[in-house]
């Protein structure tokens, strides 16, 4: 206390500007803790240790071995991993249920490590096996097991990047989805367009339509292994159902005119589309079930594009009623619509979030296409990737990854882009590709 | 009276303490001297430029205590400018005249009374090439101006004075607490400024949070460690935050590992250990991520 006494004493003395700060920083009680806050991190691809899953018979280390790459080429292609050489492992895991020692790991920098095994079991079925270890905290973070037919393998790995990436994110992850988009050959004056599905790394392409029709604007049924999408049969535009499963197709509904732009609705139980009369467009929405369709919008205007929000309550759509191509929200039962795009230029094939948060957009102003986001409300509005062509996003199932299309004028390709802006990917695709549509998980 | 007496005697002995562990303290200085200095040294540069404008700048300049008594008996300098005019050559001339009546004054009471001889000394020699320049002029206004200004300039040169130790003294008394602050953690054995940000700046670089906590408003973990001398963690991280799900597990483990992978902390010097020992980190992402590179709106 004396002490104390005479340092404010001098304090006085001295009538320092810096008081407050010399109070701030004087001395505390014995036992007292001192505080710290950390409010600023360094966000980095965390480096991450994936050794080759053990095989449980000599026969099986292929198949453990690829389970391995699919995970590591998930992980990094997510932008939040980095993969760690395999080169530079110390410790050879051959038992992955032993505790690895933590030391080896350490010394490559290996924040993580992946151990796992695959066996064939007596019934013919895969078992799948990981363990998931945070390498400084010494201590094991997830371990699961999963049973598969052999041909599935490909799942399990992304079933197993999913549970990585979300305890160590503590986000949903995307990786156990599938894409829907159009695949294009042939000459730019003859390109044949067939509906297309594969995994989301580009992995296991198969064809859906033969390219007889062009085919346009595909959409999952989020609920349902079913999509719906716009064909040129005869007769102008429509609006078809396909079962992915069955190859069955159906024309949706019966309308007098051009369909197109359609989308199901959360629960998988509508289908909201847009009607062509004359030279305007409405929105219409139909009960899958009792085949009901309701009237949404009656304006001299175009509205296209419509989207469900994830609740199902609302509805976003382009509209050009304000004279240019602009993005409004309404309720999903109809009534007022506001606009909520404002930014230079237009703005069209707005798609909401899975989370909500976001509505993804197609921005066109001074001559060039950008893939953008904004909020519901309107507000945030910023733009991820800008060039000659970016068109038609779609958001991964966790939201924070969209994939749009690019066609830097040789034809389009598809990419990815976190929402953030950052890591910035090519998706493979066997030949040219447009118009993709993000699955919900499968599983 | 006694305890007066002892107050003073530990007062004394504070202040002796005190100015032996300043030189520990130097380091701390480094912060508060920044951040006084900027302000200093504008407002001084400014104060300076505003004096020596209405007289010729550059002969001032070498000595600030001298041209402020010059700029207030400039106005009586204008009585003689009247003088003045009949040689058509001098305005320019005219203005270091009163340099010399300035330099000129403190002589002569310089020779009556001892004090401002040092300064006398240096005037003097500047004076006398000077008269030498400006034979005819100079004399005359010297002597007629001797008597009343020595009253005049006096009192203006006490108000100068008054003045140029108030800037003095905020000058000092700002710097002075600099060192007040180092005296203050050298007595305690604390950790200085620089230790502790050295602290954070390493935690900071080292802690991935996690892209769920980017929309977890709310997620705050707080860890206690206890620190080894060498820097590294005595016994491993404590969560001091309870929690569950996903979002918090993901957040909670990412703090740990930064904790975990920063060892050993070698910027705590172990000669006061004490401070250190045991410190409470808390990570928050609360005002991390407003600065997502947001590009422009279209």
């Amino acid at each position: 206390m004396t002490d104390n006494f005479f340092m404010l004493n001098r304090r006085g003395l001295l009538a320092g500007a810096g008081a407050g700060t010399l109070v701030a920083l004087a001395p505390r009680r014995a036992g007292a803790v001192l505080r710290l806050d950390i409010n600023q991190g360094n966000p980095q691809p965390m480096p991450i240790a994936l050794p080759d899953f053990v095989g449980g018979a000599p026969g099986e280390n292929d198949v453990a071995r690829n389970v391995t790459a699919v995970i590591a080429n998930n992980l990094a292609r997510s932008g939040l991993f980095a993969p760690i050489n395999p080169q530079a492992y110390t410790e050879k895991i051959v038992n992955s249920d032993a505790v690895p020692r933590f030391p080896d790991w350490r010394v490559i920098n290996a924040q993580a490590l992946v151990t796992g095994r695959v066996t064939k079991q007596g019934d013919g079925r895969l078992k799948a096996e990981f363990r998931l270890w945070d390498v400084f905290a010494g201590q094991q973070l997830d371990g699961k097991q999963y049973f598969t037919t052999p041909d599935n393998w490909r799942r399990i790995a992304h079933i197993i990047s999913d549970a990585i990436y979300e305890r160590l994110t503590g986000e949903k992850g995307y990786f156990d989805s599938r894409i829907v988009f159009i695949d294009e050959t042939g000459p730019k004056d003859r390109r044949v367009k067939r509906l297309a599905i594969m995994d989301q790394d580009g992995a296991g392409v198969r064809y859906l339509t033969r390219g007889d029709d062009l085919v346009l604007t595909p959409r999952f049924n989020p609920s349902t292994q079913e999509i719906t999408y716009m064909s040129y049969g005869q007769g102008g535009p429509r609006v078809y159902l396909l079962n992915i499963e069955t190859g069955q197709r159906e024309i949706v509904g019966n309308f007098p005119g051009m369909t197109f732009a359609p989308r199901f609705s959360p629960d998988g139980q509508r289908v909201i589309l847009s009607l062509q009369q004359g030279s305007n467009a409405n929105l219409f929405v139909m009960d899958l079930r009792s085949k009901q369709t309701t009237r949404l919008t009656d304006t001299p205007a175009i509205d296209t594009g419509p989207c469900y929000s994830p609740d199902g309550k609302s509805i976003c759509f382009e509209s050009d009623r304000g004279g240019s191509q602009q993005i409004y929200v309404m309720p999903a039962t109809g009534g007022p619509a506001q606009r909520i795009s404002f930014g230079e230029g237009h703005h069209s094939t707005p798609v909401w979030s899975p989370r909500g948060d976001y509505i993804a957009f197609t921005g066109q102003a001074r001559g060039g296409f950008a893939i953008g986001i904004l909020k519901p409300d309107g507000s945030g509005e910023r733009v991820l990737t800008e060039g000659f062509h970016n068109e038609g996003p779609t958001f991964a199932p966790n939201g924070r990854v969209l994939m749009f299309f690019r066609d830097p004028g040789q034809g389009p390709s598809l990419y990815t882009i976190d929402i953030t802006g950052r890591n910035e990917l090519k998706v493979p695709t066997p030949s040219l590709a447009s118009d993709p549509a993000w699955s919900p998980l499968l599983s | 009276m006694i305890s007066t007496g002892l107050h003073a005697a530990v007062l004394l002995f504070a202040v002796v303490t005190f100015t032996g562990k300043s030189l520990e303290a130097t380091p701390v200085e480094a912060l508060p001297v920044d951040l006084l200095s900027e302000k200093e040294f504008s407002e001084m540069t400014k104060g300076v430029k505003d004096a020596p404008k209405p007289d010729k700048p550059k002969p001032l300049v070498e000595k600030i205590d001298t041209p402020k008594p010059v700029e207030q008996q400039a106005p009586k300098i204008d009585t003689k400018k009247e003088i003045a005019p009949t040689a058509e050559k001098p305005p320019e001339p005219k203005p270091p005249e009163p340099k010399k009546e300035a330099k000129a004054e403190p002589e002569k009471p310089a020779q009556e009374t001892p004090k401002p001889d040092p300064i006398a000394e240096k005037l003097k020699q500047p004076d006398k090439p000077k008269q030498e320049t400006k034979t005819e002029q100079p004399k005359k206004p010297d002597k007629p101006e001797k008597k009343p200004p020595k009253f005049d300039a006096s009192k203006i040169a006490a108000l100068l004075d008054k003045r140029d130790p108030t800037r003095n003294a905020a000058t000092g008394s700002e710097l002075s607490s600099s060192p007040s602050l180092g005296t203050a953690s050298g007595l305690a054995a604390q950790l200085s400024q620089s230790e502790i940000d050295a602290l954070r700046a390493r935690l900071m670089a080292l802690w991935n949070p996690p892209v769920g906590a980017q929309d977890a408003n709310s997620v705050q973990i707080t860890i206690r460690i206890r620190f080894k001398r060498d820097g590294t963690l005595e016994i491993g991280p404590q969560v001091l935050t309870s929690g569950s799900g996903v979002q918090f597990n993901a957040m909670r483990d990412s703090a740990v590992r930064a904790v975990l992978v920063g060892q050993p902390y070698t910027m705590l010097r172990p000669d006061h250990y004490d401070s250190w020992k045991e410190i409470d980190f808390t990570f928050d992402t609360k005002e991390m991520f407003h600065d997502i590179p947001v590009r422009r709106p279209l």
